[in-house]
């Protein structure tokens, strides 16, 4: 997402005493209340173990080791070492399945991530490391339903935007609490690259990032990915549920594009194209991900005939973002989030026969969006620094978002609605807000035609600020008034909360498209409470979001 | 109800609708006028809400079919097949094959031995064996209750009862829901045949006219909202007549329905303008949001002709996509090339006014369709979704199987819905 000027604001005042927001908004100093984590002083599997991407006769299991003292994330150093693995049908590996060895070196910062093949559909399996005679935690993963079959129901969890410094992964600990779980959904920004006092909660450092500064190199990457799996909730979900992961922004840096960044300086900070592919490296190394073979991290997973799941990048082929929203840009045909290739992969995904719902792992928002006319200026001003768009009645709000590149969504919709194509639900992150929006045939003619070609569901932040950490003021209070001049402009948004910081859950049937949003009571707190906001389900061939 | 011979070879009942009608069903000459008494009957009806779209189907606008779709199996997925017209899917739901076995591709085709452009409504249009004349032969009996008359025209005498559309409404040459629904009543109170396939086409024929199609949709929301009570007063029939219990109610529509404004139009005849070769040696035949080309021309010109028409049509913003028949398996009645208009257009040929009519269908943003199966059969799956991607094709084995009738010579093309069914 955009933090529009937030590094210039902060270049200017230093991590002592920062300003805190634009705009006129209120400013405040940011308070460091912990120590970073100190460096792993002990061996073995330090980082937790995790599995993703499940196929219905595989999935990629991953870990971490630490082979010696000194070997840790993002050192460079360390043996080679040999790392063998379990896959078995029980958790007490009575039924071993598939298992193998492998060699991991300082090379791939020790990280471990292996393809395992051969498995049976829609069945659970346990899975372990071990190196030099010490094993790791114990995994649990399931494999996807086979290509075709019937399926009565999917679950998934979907999360994005969790900022380190900004709160605790509650978010994570509930979802690790089910047992419901086929999958999470990773729709983006696991991690931010931000130094600490950079971004935060509100003024307030919660833990501060590892390493103390902005990630720019491949060490500071490693690093950063390594702290954030020593997070308790976070190595717990990995170790429980596979994850299906996508990046946004910030896995390399704020507002990234193809060529660039809004938060990189070549002039300081070295090349993009190093930049980039440093960011890249430690993405594949440390996520459990089929990443790497052909570059391309967009793909996309079938759940028998009930799903797919189609994960974009809209990070690596898009053309750099327009100045403004009404930058003639914005409409420019030739200017692309996806890039041609993706977007014709895109294309085929949403009209393939085979499956009923095809579920867009989208990391910006696609529904077009326009601002309100209605708001006082500091409302403005927060929704701006929110967004990183304008502010200008009645233009689309964020030109980093799908709204900054309306040739390729017109290409979407168009297709969707030239074919007729129903059931797909675009799932969002990226904007530490909770949408659940028609995306209309015409936005136009949608207050009388209610003509809809798709829907999408936009999670929330698991801890990144939103529009009350902005306004500096307690939740549901000041944004209730911005959320309902939001809806009043744009008919199809049906559900806005600026507010609520936490975690959804997806839960598909033949039938229909449930999203449930879970707010965390205090982002804050590692212990923090959280309960059921608003669900909001898609019936099956509506193409239309109801309350539920 | 009365029956009494015919001039020709066919007898006829003359039955009182509810209303005070009376109603004409007629049947080959010494076909028995009352069912007979088996003791577990299956009764199967293939109700075609001819038109409509899936999403149209709502507790409030269409409570007696939403509380259908509800009770029972429904597929969310479901499709027509190209061309998404009414008389090709009619008979892909009763054959349970594609246009290149049965022959009948298209509404509108060019007949190249007649050299006359004309509705595929004659009996013997239809090369393959329907599941109508599969039942008659293994001693069930068939009912057609259709109301446009094109559609009584392909199948014509091969159910064992048939009721001839009628009153027609001038211009549609369609019968009202109400009296279609009076024949339905009246053929299931009086033969009972095993299986009635029937058409209703009021929200076809009222959308297609609805000028407010892009937008409010009034005059097609009205239509549904009476074909919706029609459906419940049979429905409430089958009810009162102890028959529910038996019956299994295979919902269905032939394809849906896209709106266009005046300015989204195209004209192939038009766009070969610049080519007085192309324009002569073309043949339009056209079928609302699909327009079937044939090469007449010299036929040493015909791969180069047929490479340049398509480049052509294709450069128009309207143009969806050109396709051969055999990818669409539609067979050589369906010409040369098939061209599909984007969601919003509609091809009008020869000029741009040649089809004046709003409302469209043929392109493939006319392929959902509701697909559902109830009724009080003990038979049917209750409340239930399916993801499985049902299709018009899939009727006939679904009703052949229903019938434990075995596949046709060469198998069928499309499948069963056993979804749709305990085991």
């Amino acid at each position: 997402m955009v933090l529009s000027s937030r590094r210039d604001v902060l270049r200017g005042a230093g991590l002592a005493t920062l300003a805190g927001a634009a705009g006129g908004l209120a400013s405040g100093t940011v308070t460091v209340t912990a120590k970073p984590n100190a460096t792993p002083s002990s061996t073995g599997f330090l980082h937790g173990v995790a599995s993703g991407d499940p196929l219905p006769d595989g999935v990629v299991i991953w870990t971490r080791v630490t082979p010696t003292p000194t070997s840790a994330p993002g050192s460079g150093t360390g043996p080679d070492v040999q790392v063998t693995w379990q896959v078995s049908a029980d958790d007490r590996f009575r039924r071993v399945v598939a298992k193998g060895a492998t060699i991991t070196s300082a090379t791939r910062d020790h990280t471990v991530s292996v393809d395992v093949r051969g498995l049976a559909p829609y069945t659970t399996y346990w899975y372990r490391f071990e190196v030099g005679g010490q094993a790791s935690p114990i995994g649990r993963t399931r494999t996807a339903p086979a290509t075709g079959a019937a399926v009565a129901s999917v679950t998934a969890g979907v999360v994005s935007c969790a900022n380190w410094q900004a709160g605790a992964f509650s978010a994570y600990r509930h979802l690790g609490d089910r047992d419901d779980l086929d999958v999470v959904l990773h729709l983006g920004d696991y991690l931010y690259e931000y130094a600490p006092g950079e971004y935060q909660a509100r003024d307030v450092v919660v833990r501060p990032h590892d390493p103390p500064r902005e990630t720019t190199q491949l060490e500071h990457y490693r690093r950063r990915h390594a702290q954030y799996k020593t997070d308790p909730d976070l190595q717990r979900l990995h170790a429980r549920v596979p994850f299906v992961v996508t990046w946004d922004d910030h896995e390399s840096a704020n507002d990234a594009w193809s060529a660039g960044a809004e938060n990189h300086d070549p002039s300081t900070e070295g090349s993009w194209t190093s930049r980039r592919a440093a960011a890249a490296r430690a993405y594949a190394e440390w996520m459990p991900v089929r990443f790497g073979l052909d570059g391309r991290l967009y793909r996309r997973l079938g759940f028998g005939s009930l799903l797919s799941v189609s994960m974009l990048d809209l990070r690596s082929y898009r053309d750099q973002q327009a100045s403004s929203p009404v930058d003639p840009g914005v409409d420019d045909a030739t200017r692309t989030i996806t890039g041609s290739e993706q977007m014709e992969w895109l294309l085929d995904c949403l009209s393939s026969s085979d499956v009923q719902w095809k579920i867009i792992g989208n990391p910006v928002m696609i529904t077009p969006v326009r601002f309100p006319s209605t708001l006082s200026m500091t409302e403005l001003a927060a929704v701006r620094q929110l967004t990183g768009g304008t502010g200008i009645d009645g233009v689309p709000y964020n030109v980093d978002q799908w709204d900054g590149y309306t040739a390729d969504r017109h290409r979407v919709i168009r297709h969707l609605r030239d074919r007729a194509i129903a059931d797909t639900v675009f799932l969002t992150g990226d904007i530490h807000s909770a949408w659940a929006c028609d995306i209309p045939a015409d936005p136009l003619t949608y207050p009388v035609s209610g003509a809809s070609v798709a829907t999408e569901f936009v999670c929330t932040s698991v801890t990144s600020d939103n529009l009350d950490d902005i306004l500096r003021v307690p939740p549901r209070s000041a944004s209730l008034a911005v959320e309902s001049a939001f809806r009043a402009a744009n008919p199809h948004v049906k559900h806005l909360d600026f507010d609520s910081h936490g975690y959804s859950v997806v839960h598909v049937t033949p039938a229909a498209l449930r999203m449930d949003w879970f707010a965390l009571d205090e982002r804050t707190d590692p212990a923090s409470p959280a309960r059921l906001s608003t669900s909001w389900i898609v019936d099956a061939g509506t193409q239309r979001v109801r309350r539920a | 109800m009365t029956a009494r011979p015919g001039l020709d070879r066919r007898t006829f009942l003359t039955a009182i609708a509810a209303g005070g009608a009376s109603v004409l069903l007629s049947a080959t000459e010494g076909t028995a006028w009352a069912a007979r008494p088996v003791k577990e009957r299956t009764r199967v009806y293939v109700l075609v809400v001819d038109g409509c779209r899936p999403d149209e189907i709502s507790a409030t606008l269409t409570p007696r079919l939403a509380e259908l779709r509800a009770a029972g199996t429904t597929f969310p997925a479901a499709r027509s097949l190209p061309v998404m017209e009414t008389i090709p899917n009619h008979v892909m739901m009763m054959t349970g094959v594609r246009p290149d076995r049965s022959g009948v591709p298209a509404n509108a085709v060019y007949d190249r031995a007649e050299g006359v452009i004309r509705d595929l409504d004659r009996p013997n249009d239809l090369r393959f064996p329907t599941i109508i004349e599969r039942l008659n032969e293994r001693g069930r009996t068939t009912g057609t209750v259709l109301s446009k008359q094109y559609l009584y025209g392909i199948f014509g005498e091969r159910a064992t009862y048939r009721w001839e559309p009628s009153p027609l409404v001038p211009i549609t040459e369609h019968a009202p829901d109400a009296a279609t629904v009076d024949a339905l009543i009246a053929m299931v109170d009086g033969p009972d045949p095993d299986l009635v396939f029937a058409n209703l086409g009021d929200v076809d024929r009222v959308g297609h006219s609805d000028l407010t199609g892009t937008t409010l949709q009034a005059a097609r929301s009205a239509a549904l909202l009476s074909t919706d009570l029609q459906v419940g007063r049979f429905v409430d029939r089958l009810v009162a007549s102890g028959k529910w219990s038996s019956s299994i109610l295979i919902v269905t529509a032939d394809h849906s329905m896209d709106w266009s404004i005046p300015t989204n139009v195209i004209s192939i005849t038009q766009l070969l303008n610049g080519s007085p070769e192309l324009k002569a040696g073309t043949v339009i035949a056209q079928n609302g949001g699909a327009d079937l080309l044939y090469w007449v021309g010299a036929a040493d010109r015909r791969d180069a002709a047929l490479a340049e028409i398509s480049t052509i049509v294709a450069a128009h913003p309207g143009v969806l996509e050109i396709r051969s028949p055999a990818e669409l398996r539609l067979g050589p009645e369906a010409g040369d090339l098939i061209a599909t208009c984007r969601a919003g257009w509609r091809f009008s040929d020869p000029a741009v006014v040649s089809n004046p009519i709003p409302g469209n269908h043929g392109h493939p943003a006319t392929e959902p369709i509701p697909f559902f199966v109830s009724g009080g059969s003990p038979r049917v799956r209750r409340a239930t979704s399916s993801s499985a991607q049902a299709r018009t094709i899939d009727i006939a084995p679904t009703v052949g199987s229903l019938f434990s009738l075995r596949t046709p010579s060469g198998g069928y093309d499309g499948s069963v819905r056993s979804e749709a069914f305990v085991a």
